[in-house]
């Protein structure tokens, strides 16, 4: 459970450099004339779209963890040596990749924000903002689906966590933490409408760096350490096996 | 005007064909050529207070949203999280998914539904009608095991492939319209407009083809200039690369000449048109461009034939998988294996594969000025092994210069300066090579009066109280003017050597005899080596006389070389190298050359402004462009490779997946993700083309100046200087 609740908090700080992006949409999905109630249900369509997509890309992602591990298809897993290669091999693959989001994060290595900034730019993205001003109910579904997708290195970094647990169910709960994680601030930018202090919005992102290079370096040593498998369930409670 | 009325699609510029999507768009009617082109047109261009656009993002992203919880929950089920004690909760969840996968099929799969319908009707069978009979089994077939209670559903199967081939479609689409990227600016122009200044200083737009001889067009920064015309106002640099096929920018200012095509780079320029906007030879590019686009070159018609032969093949295919596996095997594998095969065949690449290569192919050259009039022309132009060429106005100017003076003992400056004397009253392209000589090499020209032409003769006139005569030897004869034999000997023999003639005279006695041979193209002689570096074979055939023809040829190198040739006996040579060359070019200057340059394989007609319509040539390249010659090569054998590695690669993977996919080794919906690659990686082999180089600007630079110029002739002994025939 610790666990999910590490990836909740990373989620959460993390949401706030989503600010950037995310949080525009947000904003221009602005407030139902009906009022307050509208207003908020709109939100929260929203973010269940997004919501929605992260937990299948987490599915998704643990499947593949699944696939890779057993080779055997989706119905078997097994639990003997040579299967527990691939298991580390992943575990090494994700836990690298979090630590270089991680210090992404704290502005060291800016490969991957261009690279997310460079695809967000896109027409895609903007024409995405079509369905920003359309009054129809559903509109903020669909926005928050594609809105799931728009490249983000948070969740690239979770989508590889949830490929490291290389099991489909704790794979979504992953993905799902974090995106639950977010739904705070990016209710706020939306519901609220109002800017955080450049100031704490840098706290945030520090400390979403600081959540992610722990999951990161957990990860990792999963995949390095003797016996790392249990160790990091036995630090953060594990998750369901 | 309507796009539809043009045959191409609105997104991607490739021919709309028979299978035209037509849909109301922003408030008009558009042609789409597929489905995917219709959602990225939309999610492009579409306008945010228009419903319509947004609508269709909406059944997107709501269909996105079933299918992917559809997908959730069957992960959860194949993942074992249902099992044991949570088992009885599946039939619940199967009752889930069929509520969530009906409208998901009913969103998704419209569009392939509606297709297939229509193609239906009209008694074909479309790659989206094996879409849609997989899809419908697996759902159909999931239906039925939810009413019997048995366990096993495929929602997901139908749902994730419809996602996954609107994912693809989309993608494929967004690709395709960066080829078209090129294009775009070249079929803008009929509905380009051009801003006019009215006499009494107001400004309005109409469309450029609404614009009359003598109108005032105001043209800003980066727009491009829509007519032609004479700057009246400002100073700018404008790119002509589309005119000229020179990307150097070109100075402008105050009179010079603007022509319509080219973009103004820096500055605000006010032009006075000098015809109609519809008339320019920019106006004609575009028409002829959307008239090579629209048509299907060979492999391209093949490639469809295979696509239409293949879908009854692959439904067989799917069908017999279907029986033989159900033997072994429960029904519902044996028709997971049967929808698989069909969601793997859907060829969908193959008839991307040539049309999107070609488009490309002919939107780069015709960036560069070179116009390829129809699609089959690109792609023999890849083939060609033989390229003949005409000689004058194509290897030459068909503008004479002096190259020798003999004389009887009299220094050549007296006679350049007697002779200029004369020819400066003259108008004659043989006297203009006099005058340029004279100038070129610093010579005064002698003063003379009572200067006179006579027609088919010469000139003559008086000098210092004598009379000088400058023309051919009837000339001579007629004033009786003594020829020294010597000189008479110099004369026939540059005149059998293919050179033109002048005697010059005075003091009743011709004093000496300017030969006068055609101008060299200045780019010929590189151009042909570089072609000869790809591996082409050169010949000349010319109407001219052996000995001029020869020279040429050996000046450039080209061994093959028939002269004399009536346009019939060009004909006639062409065939005879074609049996033993396959393909063969001619390269023309489009006037004299009609007939030949319509009879061969590839006709390329070279610098001449005449108009394009009634161009013979299916190749025509800008005034001047004989270099743009082998980059033009170069571009159609790498549209023609792109081709073959396109069909290649989508054969083989049709082949190498429907092979898999009967023997049972492949999951519909990794089927589906295969399927929707292969029409990307093509997309994406075929935007390789993007990085072709450019036209080496390797041109010297060619002023007027330079076109009279006698450098390297003036005092040599005849047929010293490797030049050209006067035509």
């Amino acid at each position: 459970m610790t666990y999910y609740l590490v990836v909740f908090a990373a989620g959460f700080a993390g949401s706030f450099h989503c600010i950037g992006m995310c949080g525009g949409f947000a904003c221009g999905l602005g407030r139902d004339l009906r009022g307050r109630g509208a207003t908020l249900l709109r939100h929260l369509i929203y973010n269940f779209g997004r919501l929605t997509t992260y937990c299948f890309l987490g599915a998704l992602a643990g499947a593949l963890g699944q696939v890779l591990c057993t080779q055997q298809g989706l119905t078997f897993r097994l639990l003997d040596g040579s299967l527990d290669a691939a298991e580390r091999i992943l575990a090494i693959v994700a836990g690298l990749l979090m630590v270089a989001m991680a210090l992404q994060f704290f502005g060291v290595l800016q490969v991957f924000h261009r690279l997310a900034v460079g695809f967000g730019s896109s027409t895609f993205a903007q024409s995405l903002r079509s369905l920003l001003t359309t009054r129809s109910r559903v509109a903020p579904l669909a926005f928050g689906v594609f809105n799931g997708f728009l490249p983000c290195p948070l969740v690239y970094a979770f989508a590889a966590e949830a490929a490291s647990t290389s099991q489909v169910l704790p794979g979504l709960l992953t993905m799902a933490s974090f995106g639950l994680g977010t739904f705070p601030a990016m209710l706020m930018m939306g519901g609220v409408g109002r800017m955080l202090a450049p100031a704490w919005r840098q706290r945030g992102v520090r400390f979403a760096g600081a959540c992610i290079l722990l999951l990161g370096l957990i990860t990792l040593g999963r995949g390095l350490l003797p016996l790392g498998t249990h160790m990091s369930h036995g630090l953060l409670g594990g998750h369901p096996a | 005007m309507t796009e539809s009325a043009e045959g191409l699609c609105r997104h991607c510029l490739l021919p709309v064909g028979l299978r035209a999507l037509q849909q109301s768009m922003n408030g008009e009617s558009c042609a789409f050529c597929c489905y995917g082109c219709s959602i990225a047109f939309q999610v492009k261009n579409g306008k945010t207070e228009e419903w319509e656009a947004a609508w269709l993002l909406i059944r997107l992203g709501v269909g996105g949203f079933l299918s992917m919880n559809i997908m959730l929950f069957s992960l959860l089920i194949y993942g074992g999280v249902f099992t044991g004690a949570d088992a009885r909760l599946l039939p619940f969840i199967d009752v889930l998914l069929l509520v969530l996968a009906t409208p998901a099929v009913a969103i998704l799969g419209g569009p392939f539904l509606r297709e297939t319908l229509l193609e239906g009707a009209r008694g074909r069978l479309t790659s989206s009608a094996l879409i849609v009979l997989g899809v419908g089994a697996a759902y159909i077939y999931s239906i039925l095991a939810v009413a019997a209670g048995n366990a096993q559903v495929y929602f997901d199967t139908a749902t994730m492939v419809l996602m996954l081939f609107t994912l693809g479609r989309y993608l494929e689409a967004a690709g395709r319209a960066r080829a078209a990227r090129d294009l775009e600016p070249l079929l803008a122009a009929e509905r380009e407009s051009v801003e006019v200044v009215r006499d009494d200083g107001s400004e309005l737009r109409i469309p450029a083809r609404e614009v009359e001889r003598g109108t005032l067009v105001r043209v800003r920064p980066g727009e491009r200039i829509a007519v032609d015309g004479v700057v009246v106002e400002g100073a700018s640099h404008a790119d002509e690369a589309v005119i000229t096929g020179e990307s150097r920018p070109v100075h402008k200012d105050i009179g010079t000449a603007v022509v319509a095509g080219s973009i103004n780079l820096e500055g605000p320029l006010l032009i006075r048109s000098s015809g109609s906007g519809g008339a320019t030879r920019w106006a004609q590019i575009c028409r002829s461009v959307r008239e090579a686009l629209m048509q299907r070159s060979p492999i391209h018609r093949l490639a469809d034939r295979a696509v239409t032969g293949a879908v009854p093949g692959v439904l067989l295919l799917g069908g017999l998988t279907v029986v033989y596996w159900a033997q072994w095997l429960p029904l519902n594998r044996a028709m997971l294996m049967g929808v698989a095969v069909l969601v793997v065949a859907c060829p969908c690449a193959v008839g991307l594969a040539a049309p999107l290569a070609t488009s490309l192919g002919i939107g780069r050259l015709a960036r560069h000025g070179c116009l390829i009039r129809d699609a089959g022309a690109l792609e023999a132009l890849a083939r060609i092994r033989l390229l003949a060429f005409d000689k004058t106005g194509t290897l030459t100017l068909g503008r004479a210069r002096v190259v020798a003076i003999e004389t009887d003992g009299t220094t050549t400056t007296d006679v350049l300066a007697l002779a200029a004397g004369l020819e400066r009253h003259s108008e004659h392209g043989l006297g203009l090579a006099v005058v340029a000589a004279a100038s070129a090499c610093g010579v005064e020209p002698a003063p003379a009066h009572d200067v006179r032409a006579v027609p088919g003769r010469g000139i003559l006139g008086r000098s210092d109280g004598t009379t000088v005569a400058a023309g051919n030897l009837d000339l001579m004869h007629d004033l009786n003017f003594a020829i020294p034999p010597g000189l008479a000997a110099c004369g026939r023999r540059a005149e059998a050597s293919g050179h033109s003639v002048i005697y010059v005279g005075w003091g009743e006695k011709a004093s000496a005899v300017i030969s006068l041979d055609d101008e060299p193209v200045p780019e010929a002689s590189a151009t042909i080596e570089a072609l000869r570096d790809r591996g082409l074979h050169m010949a000349v055939l010319t109407g001219d006389l052996a000995p001029a023809a020869c020279r040429v040829a050996a000046a450039l190198g080209i061994a093959d070389v028939r002269a004399g040739l009536s346009p019939e006996g060009k004909r006639a040579t062409l065939d005879r190298h074609r049996r033993s060359r396959d393909v063969v070019a001619m390269v023309g200057d489009g006037l004299n050359d009609g007939p030949v340059l319509a009879e061969a394989d590839v006709g390329i007609a070279v610098g001449n402004a005449t108009d394009l319509a009634r161009e013979t040539a299916s190749v025509v390249l800008p005034v001047d462009g004989l270099w743009l010659l082998p980059w033009m090569i170069d571009v159609a054998r790498a549209v023609g490779r792109t081709v073959r590695t396109n069909l290649l690669w989508a054969f083989g993977y049709n082949l190498v997946a429907l092979t898999l996919a009967a023997l049972g080794m492949l999951q519909p919906i990794i089927a589906a993700a295969v399927m929707a690659g292969s029409s990307i990686l093509v997309v994406l082999n075929s935007l390789r083309l993007e990085r072709l180089p450019d036209p080496l600007a390797s041109r010297p630079p060619a002023g007027p100046a330079d076109a009279y110029s006698v450098r390297r002739s003036i005092g040599f002994p005849v047929a010293l200087a490797p030049t050209v025939e006067r035509g």
